[in-house]
């Protein structure tokens, strides 16, 4: 009933324009692939939640220029008043931001000694009023009591005697049982016992692209910095309205410093994926445009085709073919031309992805998305070619008769 | 078995019409083998076209085994051409990129035919147009005699029980032309009913019955006509009109 053989036999003594369309539709399929992929892997990344309650979050900065500042003081004041103002959930001093790129970072180990294996975790300094302030999930242990929080002057490097780690943390230090960790003793700076004392389900690391960003652990610290931050938990829907009344508030209840960067963790997370985004949004148009050029060379393949083999078209239209007939004729020589194009395809995207794995640490390619690939290859080329397959269905049989 | 009455055929061209056949008035019979002759321009593509349900006439009654071709949609045109009509074309029109035997096989592969079945009537019909042992040669591999030959085959190949020749012998030399011809005649005799557009008026005259188109009239020769015009070419002959074709014989 089809046509395949007849078709392929003759595409293989016209071959030069079919082989250079599924070339194109070979590189189009290899790199369609590949910078799915590559967009998924951004995707799931930016998904990724941080464990904060980031919609009602925001902080500033607060960098103070007076002598003789009594930083202790003002940081009461300062959370006191914070905390005091209606709609405000809770407040409190934190040394880094997740998602903005810049924070501080430990290693922890089992044993305390030199040359021991640690491993690297984001420290968030924060009071007793931290996991209430960034809305995270304590799943075993206890928050921090207020009789927990040490002040830390300027130059300090010790550390405190208990820490709340995320479970990612946890895994890692005892992998398999992250429940374990609680209550062990395990050492920072080499030689400083710290406690672990609770486990938070998630809370992510300021750096996005570390492979350790869901490593994270909380220091029940209370700094003294001339350049601090307050993080301000808001009730549902009132951030945007009392960024402003908090740094109003704040610059007039003590002159000798100023506030600024008041910024909502929504646009930290934004800034953050900045990056992300674009580049999604540059494979995405790659893609859109790499799949234009190759319909629109289908197209043209076909047009040219079918002009070219007019008298051939009545012919068959004489010789009893349907309009029906001479549209599949040429969708199915497209499916032909499509099928050797993603079979090249589909090889040249798996090795570029194997290059691509080796050279930048990518995970490797699934297979669901090479099939995807190649059906939608096939649905463009299908597409493509319908509108050309109508015209030359419109031709007439009597074409078949004519002299020129 | 083919009537038209009254059948006209108009294309239309901006604000231009063309009458390009006018009050047809013809009928054929099971097994005839009627020529048509003519002028250029004079309509006998157009005739055939219609004939052969390549175009839809624009007035008329055209009755093809009884049924009213005019009224039936394309789709239902193409399968009856498929089925009832073979086209034998002055240039062959085989499809170059396909050899014999896949020429042959285009329409029997839109009859819906098995593989089997196609395949026996491909030999079969190469086999009787003396070309089984080069079907899986290129068209371009043949003289022009053979390949009119492979066009023959493809024609038959459906059993048609009409076949439409439109100057089969055309792009002939004459030995290969009056090849030809013999085998449309041995085909008629098997049966097959012929029609045959030529501007060869030897050829003409082997056919059983002569149609000649003046102008988009169509009037048939009779034998006593034949007599009047034997050593007058075609196309010089004056408008024939039924009424004048009587008077000519002498009716």
């Amino acid at each position: 009933m089809f046509e395949l053989g007849p078709i392929f036999r003759a595409l293989l003594r016209q071959k030069v324009g079919a082989i250079l369309i599924a070339l194109q539709i070979a590189l189009t399929l290899s790199i369609m692939v590949n910078a799915i992929f590559m967009m998924q892997q951004r995707s799931s990344q930016m998904a990724r939640p941080s464990g904060l309650d980031e919609a009602n979050l925001f902080y500033l900065s607060n960098t103070v220029f007076g002598q003789n500042y009594n930083h202790e003081a003002a940081l009461a004041d300062d959370l006191r008043l914070i905390r005091g103002i209606p709609g405000v959930v809770d407040a409190t001093q934190i040394n880094a931001i997740p998602l903005s790129g810049g924070g501080w970072s430990m290693g922890l180990q089992h044993k305390a000694g030199e040359g021991e294996d640690d491993i690297g975790v984001a420290v968030y300094m924060v009071d007793d009023h931290g996991i209430n302030t960034l809305g995270l999930e304590l799943i075993a242990g206890e928050n921090f009591q207020l009789t927990d929080i040490e002040w830390r002057p300027a130059a300090s490097v010790s550390w405190p005697a208990r820490a709340i780690v995320s479970q990612a943390m946890a895994e890692a230090l005892y992998p398999g049982a992250y429940q374990t960790a609680l209550g062990k003793t395990v050492y920072i700076n080499q030689n400083e016992a710290i406690q672990i004392s609770g486990i938070v389900k998630t809370l992510q690391a300021p750096w996005n692209g570390w492979d350790g960003v869901e490593r994270s652990m909380l220091v029940p610290f209370q700094m003294e910095n001339r350049n601090g931050r307050y993080m301000i938990r808001t009730e549902p829907g009132r951030r945007d309205e009392l960024m402003p009344i908090i740094e109003k508030a704040l610059a007039e209840s003590n002159k000798n410093r100023i506030i600024r960067n008041v910024t909502s963790l929504e646009d930290t997370r934004e800034d953050s994926y900045r990056s992300h985004n674009a580049l999604n949004k540059i494979l995405l148009l790659v893609i859109v445009i790499l799949t234009l050029i190759t319909a629109f060379g289908i197209v043209g393949l076909a047009m040219f085709s079918i002009n070219r083999r007019r008298r051939q078209i009545g012919t068959r239209r004489a010789l009893g073919a349907t309009q029906l007939q001479v549209m599949r004729y040429f969708m199915l020589e497209n499916f032909l031309i499509s099928t050797l194009g993603v079979t090249i395809g589909a090889i040249a995207a798996v090795g570029l992805n194997i290059w691509l794995v080796s050279k930048f640490e990518l995970a490797p390619l699934q297979p669901q998305l090479l099939v995807f690939g190649v059906l939608a290859l096939y649905l463009v080329g299908q597409l493509a070619v319908f509108y050309p397959a109508r015209k030359a269905a419109a031709i007439s049989p009597a074409t078949a008769t004519r002299s020129v | 078995m083919l009537l038209m009455k009254q059948l006209g055929k108009v294309f239309h061209t901006g604000e231009v019409s063309t009458h390009a056949l006018r009050e047809v008035d013809l009928e054929v019979q099971e097994g005839d083998f009627v020529s048509v002759t003519g002028p250029s321009g004079s309509g006998k593509t157009t005739f055939l076209n219609i004939a052969g349900l390549l175009e839809v006439a624009s007035s008329g009654l055209f009755l093809l085994d009884g049924e009213n071709v005019n009224q039936q949609t394309d789709s239902q045109r193409s399968k009856m051409r498929n089925q009832k009509i073979g086209f034998i074309f002055q240039s062959f029109n085989l499809i170059p990129e396909l050899n014999l035997f896949d020429n042959v096989d285009v329409p029997l592969r839109y009859r819906g035919f098995d593989a089997k079945e196609r395949k026996r009537r491909i030999e079969q019909q190469l086999e009787l147009v003396g070309l089984a042992s080069r079907m899986k040669h290129l068209p371009s591999q043949l003289s022009g005699g053979q390949q009119q030959r492979v066009a023959i085959a493809r024609a038959l190949a459906t059993s048609p029980r009409f076949l439409l020749a439109d100057e089969p012998t055309g792009n002939l030399d004459s030995q290969m032309a009056q090849s030809v011809m013999a085998l449309l005649e041995d085909i008629n005799r098997q049966g097959t009913t012929i029609i045959m557009v030529t501007h060869d008026h030897g050829l003409a005259q082997r056919a059983k019955r002569q149609i000649l188109i003046k102008d988009g009239r169509v009037s048939e020769l009779t034998a006593a006509m034949h007599e009047t015009l034997h050593h007058e070419p075609l196309h010089i002959v004056s408008p024939v009109s039924a009424e004048h074709s009587a008077k000519v014989a002498g009716v």
